[in-house]
């Protein structure tokens, strides 16, 4: 009897796709990611509490030093005076009143430099405001 | 003469591609930063509504500077943190709508007032709030 060896078939793995799948991570992850506007660093005070805020606010960042870091949310952060502060604000406000504004502050900033944003937030008729924190416990 | 030309089967190398597309996506992923998008919720008071609230009525945190940490003086009371919602909870069930209001130092770090605030929205405090300098002496000497 002749026992004849069967013929192997070529063993190889189907990389064809592999391209289409990484680009369509690409495309993925460019279309779900927010581009932050703001690059200031800052130590963020810590709570237990926090929500989500939206994401096309405009961001107003002070670091330690008090220097404070403005955006309307679409451009990048620009270094502000805090009587600057106002008349930003009051143009953001009378386009969309319902704007939102988050205060990103270094949480070794002595409050006076908040109380002096608040004040100015409060005069341009800022309802909507949100403190950005860290979550309690981590980090 | 014969001229025959052997052709070629055409094709555009593609087996590196994977590896390009990869390499995109771990630079993305190395170069880009998290951006903190949660946080704690406040509310400014309208305009036209300001100073119906007598400050009499409402709790007074008041924050100070204390070393690296912060005091607390509730109500004229020194308190540790832990302990505002515990004074806070029997007067609250009696009035849900209670204002509590959160006056830090100017020297006071940010972050004790964002601890107080964080403590008393766990403690379902319906309204905070964070009176500026300029309102309070619009206020006059009430606090």
């Amino acid at each position: 009897m002749n026992l004849k060896v069967a013929k192997r078939a070529e063993s190889y793995i189907p990389t064809a796709s592999m391209a289409d799948i990484a680009f369509l991570l690409i495309v993925f992850f460019m279309v779900t990611s927010t581009i932050t506007v703001d690059r200031t660093a800052v130590e963020l005070p810590t709570s237990l509490e926090r929500v989500e805020v939206p994401k096309d606010a405009a961001v107003i960042a002070i670091d330690e030093t008090g220097q404070v870091f403005f955006s309307n949310g679409e451009e990048d952060s620009r270094a502000i005076s805090t009587q600057d502060l106002l008349p930003s604000a009051a143009f953001i406000m009378s386009k969309n009143s319902l704007k939102y504004f988050l205060i990103k502050a270094d949480g070794n900033a002595e409050y006076r430099y908040i109380d002096q944003v608040m004040e100015q937030l409060r005069q341009a008729a800022v309802r909507n405001i949100a403190m950005l924190t860290q979550q309690e416990g981590v980090g | 003469m014969k001229l025959s030309k052997k052709k070629g089967n055409p094709d555009i190398p593609t087996s590196s591609m994977a590896d390009i597309a990869f390499l995109l996506i771990v630079f993305f992923m190395v170069t880009s930063v998290f951006s903190v998008t949660r946080g704690l919720e406040f509310q400014l008071p309208r305009q036209d509504t300001s100073a119906e609230q007598t400050a009499e009525e409402a709790v007074h945190i008041f924050i100070e500077r204390s070393g690296a940490n912060c005091s607390f003086t509730v109500d004229g009371t020194l308190m540790a943190l832990d302990d505002i919602n515990v004074y806070l909870q029997p007067k609250l069930a009696r009035n849900p709508n209670k204002f509590v209001i959160i006056d830090p130092a100017p020297t006071a770090p940010y972050r004790c007032m964002v601890d107080v605030f964080d403590e008393l929205k766990q403690g379902n405090v319906k309204n905070i709030s964070i009176p500026t300098t300029a309102e309070k002496a619009a206020w006059g000497s009430v606090m």
